[in-house]
């Protein structure tokens, strides 16, 4: 009982297990949503450093390149051996002009920092000065006067485009450092998060197993109460069956000793009292009696037997089974085939009256439910344990689920000799199949009478 | 069954599936069943009559120049209908002279054979000869020739009776030194006279050459890094003989490129010629023709002027053509070992992009060196197949890397019609997949039999002659142009000719290969059909002419006129 209360008070796990769902879920959740923020985060920082930075510096590379080929171009032009006029080059540095414009003006998209910082302040100034002198060059050029201009590339348009140069590869020094940064910088979130999920996971890995062991210890509570109650309840339901048994057969046996003998007795009087002289009513009235009183012996008898089979303790199973078919076909018009398989055992007292009743329950339940109109009862002997069958060719059992008292009863008998019942419906109607171990019957000759005679 | 369905169905045996399929690529690769590529090369130099030598001048100095000569030119200079052969060559450096060497022309005996008459034509003149451009610029129906050299490149006007003269000077031309590579003809301001566009390399002489080594101890050749660019030339004609130097004023002087190929086309089918230039190691360059006398540089905007990934290759050899029948040229460049040869294709946008990868020409060229390179429809099937020639430019290649040598295979790519190309060089048979170091590659039917010949020259080697001799039974529609309100060559004309299976167009040209020049008659395959739906030429000029209903064969057709069989 007190396993029972337990349980009730310890009440069912569902809310804590829901409780600690939502706590996981939600912790799953806000995790998420901050690894989420740190990786965007760091996304962020790479997009806003370093990519823009990667791309800067490619948009430097171009530059520098831009520029590199406007050396080569004055170098070319200085030294005379193409044998063109300059402004042949207008056209060369015109396409120069055009990528070296359109490359700086992305590089002020991509430049990591203030764009009007001194740096880049000085490179475009410095570009447009440059252009400047260039349209001076040309302007020179077109005027004929190719000798200032090859001297205003000497000594103005050269050392220019050193300048930018050195300028364009600050900026590739300065973006190299930017890089650095940024790459320390996502180091550090990276070992960040690294940290937080392990201790996550950790965290997590620690309440599952928290859990588990909960729901392990609950269930096995659980269970050793289930296990409890059910022992209970058949120790209950076999002390029922045991006392209906022990009551039955003391009735019976009163019936039998006492309201038999009184009425033997009666009987035997009334005879000895026939062979007196009586008038013819008399001897009529004494023999209606004589008839009464023998009807009722019978009646006691046959009351006293159904009560309890004694014919069990007499003359055994396979005996009273034999009577009580007879009895039941005629009773309820049913036919009944009975079989018996292997070499028959003596069986313990407990053990026959449990099959017996199983069989009752069973005949009965036939008669009553299964509209059946023949019957098979098989017994069998087998090695390793008594197999008692019944089998009807009536509609099987109703529902699965549908389990009365009778079965229940069928059940708790078999188990009470250590044995099972099988219910299953056959190649037609019901089976019932009672199998009880070897162990539990006695070898031939070992059978102690139960109860006492007629 | 798909090969997926067919390695699916196959499940977990592995080894079984990779051995099959290695069969089975095999298989691809080398067994097409007899005559499958639909032709034959078959070699006839020697039984043609062509005995020739390419004499480089090397002698151990291993100036630049010795490595990239020379071309070749399928010509008819005697207009009689039979293609002549022209093979430029190379010559003793002064101070190291041994032998005598100078071009040889080969006159057509219409019999399959050649005969030299180098001299009778009065061309046996040395010179350090790179390339020539074959074009009648003074209208009067004969070919003239422009003959690239490294030192003074020299114009050569064909008097029509069999012999030619010296008119450098004359023209205009005279008085400047290159080192200039491949030259074309086309009229690119319309008026009916043929310019000239002659490509320079870098800034050579003997007296400024660099010293490179691979070792550190010997000495090597030179890559083009080591010397400053040379511009381009382009020449307009007068009409009076003579030409005028419009490079810088027209606008396609440029003094950083070091340009071996040039290719006319016009990408943006306005009907003015535009120019491709390939370069070595330096951004490829495309000329836009703005139709006023006028160039405008786009080859970054187009998307012709770097590899894929933004590397300028060593662009060599290049041929612009209409090779998907799309109506728009694509443009085939060949490039050094471990590039890839090029294939700018344009895209819906006009923009072109290198579909060498997806049609299977990167993978086969990716350990060549390529000079000579044309689009030319060798099986008649109506789509056109590319050649190209290769070679190394170093001896001791072989020695320095793994995967290439000095001689190498040509590339003949078969174009199935469905954008893939499939090399066919060692099937087509006759040696013609022997390594060769390869520079010059140009086609022409010599034998008119309605197929395009192959010819090739090599460096400090023999020239080869490779009849076509169909064996799919393909027959071509072919047709030579003669311009009269346009120039006399019609060079710049466009041939669309129709079938049910679409509509191919060709452009004369000159140019294009590489120091190469092929025939100017057009071929178009029309696989097994008799006749062609529809033809249409559009002129230079700017008039077209329509033929319905075209019988294969070969034609000539004079500006305003008819076509006739020929």
């Amino acid at each position: 009982m007190s396993a029972h209360k337990a349980a009730e008070k310890s009440g069912s796990p569902t809310i804590r297990l829901l409780a600690g769902l939502a706590i996981t879920l939600t912790a799953v959740v806000i995790y998420s949503g901050y690894t989420i923020a740190q990786l965007r985060g760091l996304k962020q920082l790479q997009e806003a450093t370093m990519e823009r930075n990667r791309k800067d510096s490619l948009l430097l590379l171009r530059i520098q390149n831009n520029l590199n080929s406007l050396a080569v171009a004055m170098r070319d032009m200085v030294d005379g051996s193409e044998g063109y006029p300059l402004i042949a080059w207008e056209g060369q540095f015109r396409r120069i002009r055009a990528d070296l414009d359109g490359a700086l003006r992305r590089e002020q998209e991509y430049a990591p920092g203030d764009p009007t910082s001194g740096q880049r302040n000085y490179l475009m100034g410095s570009v447009a000065q440059f252009w400047d002198a260039v349209g001076r060059l040309f302007a020179l050029g077109r005027a004929g006067k190719e000798k200032e201009a090859r001297v205003l590339i000497r000594l103005s348009l050269e050392a220019r485009q050193e300048a930018l140069s050195t300028a364009v590869a600050r900026l590739l020094v300065l973006n190299n450092e930017t890089e650095q940064e940024a790459t320390r910088r996502t180091e550090e979130i990276y070992a960040r998060v690294e940290r937080n999920v392990y201790l996550f996971v950790s965290s997590m890995l620690v309440l599952i197993l928290l859990t588990s062991l909960y729901l392990v210890e609950y269930n096995r509570r659980v269970f050793r109460q289930v296990a409890e109650l059910s022992q209970r309840r058949s120790e209950l339901a076999q002390q029922l069956i045991s006392i209906q048994e022990s009551t039955l057969r003391s009735v019976s046996r009163e019936l039998h000793d006492d309201f038999g003998q009184v009425l033997t007795a009666t009987g035997a009087m009334l005879q000895r009292t026939a062979k007196y002289v009586l008038p013819a009513a008399a001897l009529r009235d004494l023999r209606e009696v004589q008839e009464i009183v023998q009807k009722s012996l019978d009646k006691v008898r046959s009351l006293s037997r159904a009560l309890h089979p004694v014919v069990l303790e007499e003359i055994g199973l396979e005996s009273a089974l034999e009577q009580y078919l007879d009895s039941f076909e005629k009773r309820t018009g049913l036919r009944i085939r009975y079989e018996k398989n292997g070499p028959g055992r003596e069986l313990e007292r407990k053990v026959s009256i449990q099959l017996y009743r199983v069989m009752q329950e069973a005949l009965n339940n036939v008669a009553k439910h299964s509209k059946a109109s023949e019957a098979v009862v098989r017994l069998q002997y087998l090695e390793a344990a008594t197999v008692l069958e019944i089998e009807d060719d009536g509609i099987g059992f109703p529902g699965r689920n549908k389990i009365g008292m009778g079965l229940i009863s069928m059940r708790e008998r078999a188990e009470l000799a250590n044995g099972n019942v099988e219910f299953s419906s056959g190649k037609k109607g019901a089976l019932v199949r009672v199998t009880i171990p070897a162990g539990e019957c006695a070898p031939v000759g070992d059978h102690a009478p139960v109860g006492d005679h007629a | 069954m798909t090969r997926r369905s067919f390695l699916q169905a196959a499940g977990p045996a592995a080894p079984l599936c990779a051995a099959t399929s290695k069969a089975a690529s095999s298989l691809w690769g080398a067994a097409l069943p007899p005559g499958g590529a639909g032709f034959r090369l078959v070699d006839v130099t020697s039984q043609a009559g062509i005995f020739f030598h390419h004499n480089t001048g090397a002698f151990g100095a291993k100036y630049l120049p010795e490595t990239l000569g020379s071309g070749c030119a399928f010509l008819d200079f005697d207009g009689d209908g039979w293609l002549d052969i022209l093979l430029v060559n190379g010559m003793d450096w002064p101070g190291h002279k041994r032998q005598r060497s100078t071009l040889h022309l080969y006159r057509n005996n219409r019999n399959r054979s050649f005969t030299d008459v180098t001299e009778r034509a009065g061309l046996a003149i040395e010179m350090y000869g790179m390339g020539i451009a074959v074009g009648d610029y003074n209208n009067d129906g004969f070919p003239d020739l422009y003959l690239t050299a490294c030192g003074q490149s020299r114009l050569f006007e064909n008097t029509g009776k069999g012999h030619f003269i010296d008119v450098t000077e004359k023209s205009g031309l005279g008085g400047r030194s290159g080192f200039s590579t491949s030259a074309l003809w086309f009229d690119y301001d319309r008026d009916g006279l043929l310019d000239l566009v002659v490509c320079n390399y870098v800034k050579w002489s003997p007296e400024d050459d660099v010293f490179c080594s691979v070792d550190g101890e010997r000495k090597s050749y030179c890559t083009p890094e080591a010397y400053h660019g040379s511009t381009c030339w382009l020449f307009h004609n007068r009409g009076n003989g003579a030409f005028e130097d419009v490079t810088a004023r027209s606008g396609i002087f440029d003094a950083s490129s070091k340009s071996l190929g040039v290719a006319m086309l016009d990408y943006d089918g306005d009907g003015w010629l535009d120019l491709f230039i390939a370069n070595d190691t330096q951004p490829n360059k495309l000329y836009r023709n703005l139709r006023n006398g006028k160039f405008e540089e786009v080859a970054v905007h187009e998307g012709v002027a770097f590899s894929d990934d933004g590397r300028a290759r060593a662009g060599m050899g290049v041929d612009a053509a209409d090779f998907d029948n799309s109506g728009r040229m694509s443009i085939a460049v060949t490039n050094f070992d471990n590039e890839m040869m090029a294939l700018y294709k344009q895209g819906r946008d006009g923009i072109f992009s290198d579909a060498a990868g997806v049609t299977g020409i990167g993978t086969a060229s990716r350990t060549r060196l390529g000079f000579g390179c044309a689009f030319g429809d060798l099986d008649l099937d109506g789509n056109l197949d590319l050649v190209a020639v290769n070679g190394h430019i170093d001896e001791t290649v072989r020695h320095i890397r793994g995967n290439t040598g000095y001689a190498q295979a040509p590339l003949l790519f078969l174009n199935d019609g469905k954008g893939r190309f499939r090399d066919v060089a060692a099937p087509v048979g006759e040696g013609f997949a022997e390594p060769k170091v390869a520079r010059g590659l140009a086609y022409g039917d010599f034998d008119r039999d309605g197929d395009l010949d192959l010819l090739i020259t090599t460096n400090n080697g023999p020239a080869f002659l490779y009849r076509n001799d169909l064996t799919n039974g393909n027959r071509s529609l072919r047709i030579r142009l003669v311009g009269k309100k346009s120039n006399r060559d019609a060079i710049g004309a466009v041939v669309r000719v129709s079938t049910s299976e679409g509509t191919q167009s060709r452009m004369v040209k000159t140019g294009s290969s590489y120091l190469s020049q092929s025939e100017l008659a057009l071929t178009f395959g029309l696989g097994r059909r008799a006749r062609a739906d529809r033809m249409v030429i559009a002129w230079p000029s700017g008039e077209n002419q329509e033929f319905k209903n075209v019988a294969a064969g070969s034609y000539e057709c004079l500006e305003g006129f008819s076509i006739a069989a020929k």
